[in-house]
């Protein structure tokens, strides 16, 4: 039906993409992804550089599991993506500067700090109070799902390592079925280890041999942002569509196995739970979906972030890269059997987010109280005070 | 469940939709007049129209969660334009839909619109709005904009025809029980045809001209 409808000079509407540009879109995904992978290596080869005691201080600031957690919302809440925080605590785990148990707590406070990109979104519908209301509990609710799967498997993995025991487990069971594979070598580890191989050779041969740790810090961290940066658009393009399809589909059925799916396979598509979570924030505020089949699709988001782990442990030289990103699936999965199956400790993080919703919308200090006292001023009291 | 994720251009399903109500609306337009003109049983009637009506009011529903999934998905990438429009029109072809509904109502209310003196002239008022319905299908479906500019002004020209004989009617001194049920019949299908008017205006005129057509604000169509 074209234009019609519309002013003259709209522009036309984006056209359903042609298969030609679908490879295209997905080639160029594939190329981002391993400039990603090249950026985590630089990270890995930039930390191993340094030091000893820039090392041993990395290690004394984030040993308490306290400060490990607060550091993980910190870095997250910065950067505003949990895949540039955990792709960069693989990459500082396979340099050998963070052991796994202390990487496991980093781990969890970045599934804590990706949540205030979605509290933000939320804040769009601030005008309305009964948008803002449902919008709020939806973004909210993400949080508490987080905080209290941290509640419950944090002392667990202080006291009894059980995380860092199933991950061990897995990587052990699966290891020789992935590229990752440790320390050996495929064509993979290969071709992503020859571009910073070159770069540290270049940085070298132009006598700045000091800064070669900083320079390659440096570009790994700039190549993890823009790679995954450039995944997220060419992949949300390619999948719109589908996305669309899966979402209207889940309106029609509802909560369940399927909205897990959604979400799950939405963000490993586009390689951010923000953008998941955030895309559900409108459609419940506007009353279409309900917060509670809103809720398994974070849940399924919480699962997809940590393909991006998953994939940076591929550039690694250390099994322990494995291990730290099998902890992060470990903890979402964990996190989802405690809090999900059963309808009453379902209802806690859904009361939760329904109650601070009800609290926002009556007091509009309560928001700003939440969102600066999780995300910046309690992560930053606690560093400082230990 | 991997049938949730094929690939699907969202604006077409709900191009596809709205012209799927457009026929329903032909369905529901039908069986409202055959009761109403003591053709069809007017429970049997009432029972399609009943299920017309729940899938064209469930149908502006789904077009509505579509387009804002649409929207939310797709974010600065949408014709916004377009999907104004679409959520406009679904209200239009809902309308029309609800109209048919009330000429049954007629029948309920135990009226028969035919063996009066006026049956030839009503019918002939019934069978071109049936005919304007499908026209107006037609020309929605190919967005043909030349047929839209013929349609409307004769669709004008009913509509203006069909309140001149609700104020006769309204006037007249025949006796309540024929009188109000004509002056209601044409009151309907004038309805009817102004929703037609609307949902052609869109092929034509711009988002903020929706159901206010004037030929010399038109967008004019693209040369081939």
């Amino acid at each position: 039906m074209g234009d019609n409808g519309a002013q003259p000079d709209t522009p036309a509407r984006s056209p359903f993409l042609t298969w030609t540009e679908t490879v295209a879109r997905v080639g160029l995904a594939l190329f981002f992804l391993y400039v990603f992978l090249v950026g985590v290596k630089s990270l890995e080869k930039g930390i191993s550089s340094f030091g000893g005691d820039l090392v041993d201080q990395v290690f004394l600031s984030v040993a308490n599991p306290i400060a490990g957690l607060a550091a993980g919302v910190l870095a997250t809440v910065l950067v505003q993506s949990s895949s540039v925080t955990t792709s960069t605590i693989v990459g500082l785990v396979g340099s050998g500067v963070l052991p796994v148990e202390t990487a496991v707590p980093m781990v969890m406070g970045a599934n804590i700090g990706t949540t205030v990109t979605n509290t933000l979104a939320s804040l769009g519908h601030l005008r309305q109070g009964a948008y803002f209301r449902r919008a709020f509990a939806a973004a909210t609710v993400h949080d508490y799902f987080n905080l209290l799967a941290v509640a419950v498997l944090l002392p667990l993995e202080v006291f009894f390592g059980l995380i860092s025991k199933i991950a061990n487990g897995l990587a052990s069971g699966v290891g020789d079925l992935l590229p990752q594979g440790g320390s050996g070598s495929s064509p993979i580890k290969s071709a992503i280890t020859a571009p910073v191989s070159w770069m540290a050779d270049t940085i070298e041969s132009l006598g700045w041999t000091t800064a070669e740790g900083w320079i390659l810090l440096a570009i790994g961290i700039g190549l993890i942002f823009a790679g995954l940066w450039l995944i997220t658009r060419q992949m949300k393009k390619v999948m719109s569509g589908r996305i669309e399809n899966a979402i209207n589909s889940l309106l029609g059925k509802g909560a369940g196995v399927s909205a897990l799916a959604v979400g799950l396979v939405m963000t490993v598509a586009v390689q951010s739970s923000s953008i998941t979570t955030s895309m559900l924030i409108p459609l419940v505020a506007a009353g279409v979906l309900t917060l509670r089949n809103a809720f398994p699709v974070t849940l399924g988001a919480n699962i997809g972030t940590t393909v991006t782990a998953l994939l940076a442990s591929v550039a690694a030289d250390s099994e322990d890269a494995l291990v730290i990103a099998l902890a992060h699936v470990t903890f979402n999965i964990l996190g989802i059997l405690i809090f999900y199956p059963w309808p009453r400790l379902r209802a806690i993080p859904l009361g939760l987010a329904e109650r601070t919703a009800d609290a926002a919308v009556r007091r509009k200090s309560i928001v700003a109280g939440y969102v600066i006292g999780l995300f910046i001023i309690a992560p930053l009291a606690i560093l400082l005070i230990t | 469940m991997f049938s949730m994720f094929r690939d699907a251009d969202q604006l077409e399903t709900v191009e596809k939709q709205l012209a799927e109500m457009l026929r329903s609306c032909q369905d529901a337009f039908r069986l409202g007049t055959a009761a109403a003109f003591g053709e069809q049983d007017v429970t049997e009637a009432g029972e399609q129209l009943d299920a017309l009506d729940k899938d064209l009011n469930k149908t502006e529903r789904a077009i509505r969660r579509e387009l804002l999934v649409h929207g939310t998905v797709r974010g600065a990438d949408i014709d916004q334009g377009l999907m104004l429009t679409y959520m406009s029109l679904a209200k239009d072809i809902e309308r029309i839909g609800d109209y048919c509904k009330n000429v049954w109502n007629l029948a309920q209310m135990g009226v028969d619109l035919s063996g009066g003196s006026d049956e030839k002239e009503l019918s002939k008022h019934r069978a071109r709005v049936a005919e304007l319905i499908k026209a107006a299908l037609d020309a929605f479906s190919e967005q043909d904009a030349e047929k839209v500019h013929e349609l409307i002004p004769m669709i004008k020209k009913d509509t203006q025809h069909y309140d001149s004989h609700v104020v006769q009617f309204v006037n007249s001194d025949l006796p309540g029980r024929e009188a109000a049920p004509r002056a209601l019949f044409y009151r309907y299908i004038k309805r009817i045809s102004s929703h037609l008017t609307n949902i052609l205006s869109s092929v034509v005129m711009p988002v903020d001209r929706l159901d206010f057509y004037k030929k010399s604000r038109a967008i004019e169509p693209e040369p081939d």
